[in-house]
């Protein structure tokens, strides 16, 4: 019975503690979102509850299989409220400008490597510009060996016997339009 | 009992430190079949019992593929072979900069007839089965609705978004109000994999500390090491998505919804849900926060088959293709269904 009301009293104590957090942060991510600030009512809690459990006494097998359940819980319900936070209009708003900015700071990069394209360029260095273009023009040709691939198969196909061809209409064997 | 379990945490602990190598995956027999640009098809061995093969379409980009076959014991691969599939799985692969101009479209109107048309080849068959995953779920679906022709006996949609308007986080996010697509796209080039893993990590910022702590709990259970090693390495791989294919991606289908609306066109060409006719089988995940399960049951009203069944079963997004619950819960329903509907 006294194991049963500390079990309850713990339960209360943690489910206290999970609203006090979430309502904390609820109110710091509607002011600033830091990620530092974030975490922090998470691990004080954490921490909190910790401490009253081994204040409790020794650690049994019970104590640890409670203390689990009691993280997973408590993780469960933050992801929950973390979710609905995180689902909002002010949110998204919030990320797609952080987006925005941190593409604002791929420009000078962009920049410098354009000039260090062309620095390579005048050295006669290949550049990655360069080797993309020839893979693409690999790729263009490994398209049309297929193509002529395809019309040989049709060609075969109706000289009689062997299988079509695949172009763009799956398993009919005859061309198709879509290639 | 709680001593000993202590004691083989912390053996397991000090040997996860020593040697964190993760087990090697991907380990069912196989035979690549056909390749088109970075895709490439592979075969799996096996009894081949059921006639009908089965096209496996995953997603593009985001992970690697061998979450499939993730553990000999724990693949969903080696699962469906054993179950007697002829199992062919599309790997889309990895992209450079090179494969930047690479679309929604090329995928589905240049790759997956080529693919099909290769399983059709090698297995002898005269029909065959997909099953799209995640995104190969949209992309197996505007194939077989623009490519009425296809013989198809039946499509499998496992977790595959199909209403664009329920896509949750993901949904809120890069919508048009705060997500410019087209400035990402110009601006990089490509979809690189740190920004895709930042927004995963971002859509559940609790998941690695509840992955550690159940680490935690189950270290003295070296099978379940091994697992999370597996799993955790997988989860750490993210893989690049092509610009322009991303671009479409987000604006056709995340922000105008256009799959579900009737409006998409790809290669000059409306795809109409309504156009797939053949057995459907969709399976939703109850805790999806990736795929929720609102945004695949909308297939259901979609498609004019008469034959359609959707499931919704426990776990998220991950758990229908591996880990503990996804041999139990999910794979015998996928091969449950497909099974008579094979021979």
């Amino acid at each position: 019975m006294a194991e049963q009301s500390g079990t309850e009293t713990l339960f209360d104590l943690w489910k206290k503690q999970m609203d006090d957090g979430i309502q904390a942060w609820t109110r710091m991510v509607s002011q600033t979102p830091d990620p530092g600030q974030f975490w922090r009512p998470f691990m004080d809690q954490s921490i909190a509850t910790w401490t009253q459990m081994m204040a409790k006494g020794p650690v049994s097998p019970d104590v640890m299989a409670q203390w689990k359940q009691f993280l997973d819980q408590w993780i469960a319900a933050w992801g929950k409220a973390l979710e609905q936070a995180m689902g909002t209009e002010a949110f998204a708003q919030a990320l797609g400008r952080h987006l925005d900015q941190w593409l604002s700071l791929q420009a000078p990069v962009q920049k410098g490597a354009a000039a260090m394209n062309d620095a390579l360029r005048a050295m006669g260095v290949p550049t990655q510009a360069d080797l993309t273009r020839i893979a693409r023009r690999l790729s263009g040709l490994d398209d049309r060996l297929e193509e002529i691939e395809d019309r040989l198969g049709t060609l075969l196909s109706r000289l009689g016997g062997a299988p079509g061809p695949a172009r763009g209409d799956a398993g009919s064997g005859s061309p198709g339009a879509s290639d | 009992m709680e001593p000993e379990r202590t004691i083989l945490r912390m053996m397991n602990f000090t040997t996860l430190m020593l040697n964190p190598t993760p087990p090697p995956v991907g380990m069912t027999p196989r035979d690549e079949v056909y390749r088109k640009r970075t895709a490439r098809l592979y075969r799996y061995a096996s009894s081949r019992t059921h006639r009908t093969p089965l096209l496996f379409v995953p997603n593009l980009g985001i992970s690697r593929p061998y979450i499939f076959d993730l553990l000999p014991g724990a693949s969903f691969i080696e699962y469906m072979t054993r179950e007697g599939f002829d199992f062919y799985l599309l790997d889309w692969g990895e992209f450079g900069p090179e494969d930047n101009d690479l679309t929604v479209e090329d995928c589905v109107v240049r790759i997956l007839p080529r693919m099909v048309h290769k399983v059709l080849e090698t297995s002898g068959a005269s029909r065959l089965s997909m099953l799209g995953y995640c995104m190969g779920g949209p992309l197996s679906a505007c194939f077989i609705a623009l490519h009425p022709e296809a013989p198809l006996a039946n499509f499998v949609n496992m977790a595959g978004p199909i209403d664009f308007s329920k896509t949750g986080l993901f949904g809120c996010w890069l919508g048009p109000k705060h997500f410019n697509v087209d400035r990402v796209v110009d601006t990089l080039g490509q979809m690189p994999p740190e920004m895709i893993m930042a927004g995963f990590k971002l859509l559940r910022p609790t998941m690695d500390v509840s992955a550690g702590l159940n680490l935690w709990w189950n270290l003295w259970n070296p099978e379940y090491v091994k697992g999370y090693q597996a799993l955790n390495r997988w989860a750490n791989e993210y893989v690049g998505m092509p610009g322009e294919f991303f671009r479409q991606w987000v604006r056709a289908f995340y922000q105008e919804n256009r799959l579900l609306q009737g409006t998409l066109q790809l290669s000059g060409r409306t795809v109409r849900l309504e156009a797939i006719r053949c057995p459907v089988f969709a399976i939703g995940a109850q805790e999806d926060y990736i795929v929720p399960p609102a945004s695949v049951r909308s297939l259901m009203e979609a498609v004019v088959s008469q034959d359609k069944t959707y499931v919704e079963l426990p776990g998220g997004h991950i758990s229908l293709i591996a880990g503990r619950s996804a041999p139990v819960h999910c794979w015998p329903r996928v091969s449950g269904w497909l099974a008579p509907r094979s021979s």
